[in-house]
């Protein structure tokens, strides 16, 4: 097989990984208008907890199930203690709130699993590759593309076709109107928030098994989290899957053609997008 | 003058006192002199995982040293966060602000070199465990000591051997981070392929804040190669370890790592990873010197740890620096630096010394291969020594003109 179509294949893998980062801060962000750094910080904790769980229990699965709602709870009672009161405040507040935050979850992390990195095994299930000729790709990658994209078209189905998805959409365009309706539209953000930190947590579950946990993983998903929602246009959904998806080719084909530059083409790619569409692929205008 | 009996005695009580008491006085007043001691790692960042053992070791020399060396050190632990430009920002602020003379550690090479070339500005001594050829090479400087092997040698003595051993696996692939390190590690890897008749079939640079790797291996495993070098270290050498396995390259070619970090590494790559794979490390704890026995006795009773190239990296920066204190029986650097030169002593990986052309301790480098679970005799048991040797350039050989 072709190498550069061998590399396009590996890059909508990537792509879909990177969707699974940044599709929790892009409904966050989206709906909400409310920027959360802390959201690399879920995904830490949710490969931590993989670890954590799985190594108790021997049972990747239980930490799949079980570490995504442990991050949403905490998520939750978060959002409900002190981030609710950022709604109404600049930008500038809720990044310096929800940093400090991510600062002491790392902290944490490193005081209760040490500083150094751990290894997560992927299921029995997962382990190897399926090969066609020359390519051959991990079993577990492909479960995770497949498990995303069934996510993906959960998430759609949830946000466009479902009561709770319109009065929220509702929500992002007049909190007001919405609230006089008799809805607790506040109650409706908590949820959301909650359903953006599961995302990531399972972003970072389903992570640890190709790359490991380590303290300071959190803010190299952050980084791809914010790019893909730029690209694919903040508080879109189909944007973050687009976002994600371009992304990842982009850093794969750019590692056969010009592999010291495929990290920086990342960043290339944002700019064009932001010159040529300044909301991204499918923002809003 | 008439020089009386009593006058005499006196006299020559003191001049005795004098000359026979004096070191023991001197020793005494520079014992009693406060030296500040400052060790640089990555404590946060992508290398921190490399960086806190080296701390730890580098504050364990100090705490169980200082005292039979007869020094006062206060020590400083500065976060260098794995960045040239923020680790020298801190150094320059700590000479500056504190006056100190005396830095150890740095993990990355781009850290060493800037932090080296600023020591030595400023007439200090800055000892490092870092592996570019250019610290003892084309800029080492008259502040600047290593400890560690250079690429040069952990080439020679991984990829010699193993050509050796496997004399038909003759197409390697690399990939390289694309910094001071990675590029040392390749032109010294491409310089025994030629050597050796070799086809390097292909190389994959990456950047420093690389942490996706599939890409590369892709481009790896097109190539079909024999060998799979890996010329990356810390993190990213084990992300694209593990990630190298999830392709089923493991199955398909030798993968070598040329320069491990040690046992935290192997932690966290785990044995099903590692099993099989061939590293190269500056230093392992089955190590059979009287040397490493006392290393590993002190860090399993002060540290309650078993030492790994890291912590011990830290550990041997620290000690090398109060040696060089202890013999020249004073704090200043100039004195220091001429006591360390050409100084002789029982290492971490048995008889070491400190050249004193280009300020490079002379050790072994080591190649090791991974156990598999059966082979494990303990949780921390998993790698075994394939081959050791120590291979440096010559005086003549030398890009180092010291300054």
């Amino acid at each position: 097989m072709n190498l550069y179509l061998i590399q396009v294949l590996n890059g909508l893998g990537i792509g879909m990984i990177y969707f699974l980062i940044a599709v929790g801060l892009s409904v966050i962000f989206g709906i909400m208008n409310f920027v959360n750094f802390a959201h690399g910080a879920f995904y830490l904790l949710g490969a931590y907890l993989c670890y954590a769980i799985a190594a108790a229990t021997d049972s990747f699965w239980l930490a799949l199930a079980v570490g995504p709602l442990v991050i949403g709870a905490l998520a939750w009672a978060a959002e409900t203690r002190f981030l609710c009161r950022l709604y109404r405040v600049e930008h500038m507040y809720q990044i310096l709130v929800t940093l400090g935050l991510a600062l002491v979850i790392q902290e944490l992390v490193v005081l209760i699993w040490g500083p150094i990195g751990t290894h997560v095994s992927a299921p029995a299930l997962l382990r190897g590759v399926l090969s066609y000729g020359d390519f051959a790709y991990p079993k577990y990658r492909l479960f995770v593309i497949g498990f995303s994209a069934v996510l993906a078209l959960t998430l759609w189905l949830l946000l466009e076709r479902t009561r709770y998805g319109a009065i929220l959409r509702a929500g992002t365009e007049s909190t007001e109107m919405v609230s006089l309706l008799g809805i607790d539209i506040f109650r409706l953000f908590s949820l959301t928030f909650a359903l953006g930190a599961y995302l990531a947590g399972l972003a970072g579950v389903l992570a640890a098994p190709i790359r490991g946990a380590e303290p300071f993983m959190g803010p190299e998903a952050l980084t791809i989290a914010f790019v893909v929602v730029v690209v694919g246009g903040m508080g879109s959904f189909a944007g973050a899957l687009a976002g994600g998806l371009l992304v990842g080719v982009v850093q794969s084909v750019m590692s056969s053609l010009w592999s010291e530059g495929a990290n920086v083409m990342i960043y290339v790619a944002m700019a064009l997008v932001i010159l040529l569409r300044p909301r991204g692929l499918f923002g809003r205008t | 003058m008439k020089l009386s009996r009593r006058k005499f005695v006196k006299d020559a009580a003191a001049g005795a006192m004098l000359v026979g008491g004096a070191p023991a006085m001197l020793g005494r007043a520079f014992a009693a002199e406060k030296v500040k001691l400052c060790s640089l790692y990555p404590l946060s960042g992508a290398f921190a995982g490399v960086g806190k053992p080296g701390d730890v070791g580098a504050h364990l020399a100090m705490q169980a040293l200082a005292k039979d060396y007869g020094l006062d050190i206060e020590y400083v632990s500065i976060d260098s966060e794995g960045n040239p430009g923020r680790g020298v920002a801190k150094v320059l602020a700590e000479i500056q602000q504190s006056g100190t003379k005396f830095f150890a550690g740095a993990i990355l090479s781009s850290v060493a070199l800037a932090v080296g070339a600023e020591v030595h500005k400023s007439g200090g001594v800055f000892f490092t465990a870092v592996g570019a050829d250019e610290v003892t090479g084309a800029n080492c400087n008259r502040s600047m000591f290593r400890w560690s092997v250079p690429t040069y040698g952990a080439i020679q003595e991984t990829v010699v051997p193993l050509i050796a051993m496997f004399p038909d696996a003759k197409r390697w692939y690399t990939i390289t981070p694309k910094y001071v390190f990675g590029d040392s590690l390749l032109r010294n890897a491409v310089d025994v392929f030629k050597e050796k008749g070799i086809e390097h079939v292909g190389n994959s640079y990456h950047s420093l804040s690389e942490t996706e790797f599939s890409g590369y291996l892709t481009n790896a495993a097109a190539a079909k190669p024999d060998v799979l070098l890996l010329l990356n270290f810390g993190s990213q050498s084990t992300n694209t370890l593990r990630q190298a396995a999830d392709f089923g390259m493991k199955n398909k070619m030798k993968i070598v790592m040329v320069w491990a970090a040690g046992l935290e590494q192997y932690q966290e790559i785990g044995t099903d990873v590692l099993d099989g794979v061939y590293v190269g490390c500056q230093y392992d704890v089955t190590i059979d010197s009287p040397g490493n026995k006392k290393i590993v006795e002190l860090f399993k009773r002060d540290a309650n740890r078993i030492p790994s190239y890291a912590s011990v990296g830290g550990y041997i920066c620290v000690d090398l620096i109060m040696r060089g204190m202890k013999a020249a029986e004073s704090a200043e650097p100039a004195a220091v630096i001429k006591a360390l030169e050409g100084m002789k002593y029982e290492g971490p990986t048995g008889n070491e010394q400190i050249q004193a052309f280009d300020h490079q301790c002379v050790k072994n480098y080591y190649l090791l291969k991974g156990k598999s679970a059966a082979q494990k005799k303990s949780s921390d048991d998993y790698v075994e020594i394939v081959s050791f040797g120590k291979s440096f350039l010559t005086q003549a050989q030398s890009l180092c003109k010291m300054a």
